[in-house]
């Protein structure tokens, strides 16, 4: 049996939908599982998927449930990854996955402060990457280029000195349409 | 010389180290599987429903394994015939196996609500979820 069929047919009720692309499987959980399915691939003999080796998150503004929160898996005894992905708003808190990956109290943090995403049960989360006073959530696809505030050095305060942009940045409509004059791609033999 | 004449088999018997950090040498490694293996299913039997793929899947190694614990007596035929390593970290994962028991019969995963139903995504559904949409047209570009 291979290995999505194994989860899908041992843990049915969790899973939202699943994917494999680029020989790599995604499996999509419902947000209320999210721990109780972390438990079962770290602890069963069959996943085994002892280390957690990244989480984050990705802002998707055009979906209702905008934000997915990945967690990237590796099992060294069978020398396999998994990809897990939850989908939840922007007022939604998530279930910290402390207690089953040690690992995730730093990246946990991260996540909070670049997108807001608050995690429940999380022992310390404060700050991790921005500075004191910061409004925001820089990751967020809605958040300025440019921010909210410049920080500069002021020659007559001597000191530095931190103040609302000047040139606020519009909204931008970005055209993802190269403006240079694209050139037909010939074929050539032997590449493809 | 006497003494090392009668403790060298001994010392032989059990080895020095597992090498892994954290993880101690288990002495009657045998015994202790087989113990773990028995309670992981009678556990199994008491807690989890049979008709869980849960259920199936812990049965299926679990069995495998204590039949080949209780045909062999040396923890190295063991540990050659099982392939998941040294017996130490077998026990370990016995124990987290059971430990998951417990929870498991609790969340009770396989009780699907109604109406429930796993969807599967292709590569290309796959990545026009993932489109971004053109701001100035609205359209999504793929």
């Amino acid at each position: 049996m291979s290995i999505q069929n194994f989860i899908l047919s041992s843990v049915p009720a969790w899973i939202q939908k699943y994917t494999i692309s680029k020989n790599e499987l995604t499996i999509y959980v419902y947000p209320e599982y999210i721990v109780p399915f972390l438990y079962f691939l770290r602890d069963h003999t069959r996943v085994e998927h002892k280390l957690l080796m990244d989480l984050t998150a990705t802002d998707f503004t055009n979906q209702e449930k905008r934000f997915e929160v990945v967690y990237n898996l590796l099992s060294v005894r069978y020398s396999t990854r998994i990809r897990v992905k939850t989908c939840i708003d922007q007022v939604t808190p998530i279930e910290s996955c402390i207690d089953v990956y040690k690992s995730a109290n730093w990246f946990e943090r991260e996540v909070c402060d670049m997108f807001g995403i608050f995690f429940t049960n999380h022992p310390d989360l404060r700050r991790i990457l921005t500075d004191y006073g910061f409004n925001g959530y820089p990751l967020r696809k809605d958040f300025p280029l440019t921010g909210f505030f410049e920080v500069r050095y002021d020659d007559t305060k001597k000191r530095v000195i931190s103040e609302p942009l000047e040139l606020t940045q519009e909204f931008r409509y970005f055209s993802f349409q190269s403006p240079w004059e694209l050139i037909n791609k010939t074929e050539t033999p032997g590449l493809s | 010389m006497f003494l090392s004449k009668i403790a060298g088999p001994l010392r032989c018997a059990v080895k020095e180290s597992t090498y892994i950090v954290g993880l101690e040498v288990v002495p009657n490694a045998r015994e202790v599987l087989i113990g773990l293996y028995s309670k992981t299913l009678s556990e199994l039997k008491a807690t989890i429903p049979e008709t869980a793929g849960y259920h199936q899947s812990v049965k299926d190694f679990t069995e495998h394994r204590l039949n080949i614990c209780q045909a062999e007596t040396k923890v190295p035929d063991i540990e050659a015939k099982i392939g998941h390593g040294q017996a130490e970290e077998l026990i370990r994962s016995a124990e987290n196996e059971l430990e998951l028991m417990k929870k498991m019969a609790v969340w009770k995963p396989w009780v699907v609500p109604e109406g429930h139903s796993i969807i599967y995504m292709t590569e290309e559904d796959y990545t026009a979820d993932k489109a971004l949409p053109d701001t100035a047209t609205g359209r999504l570009l793929t």
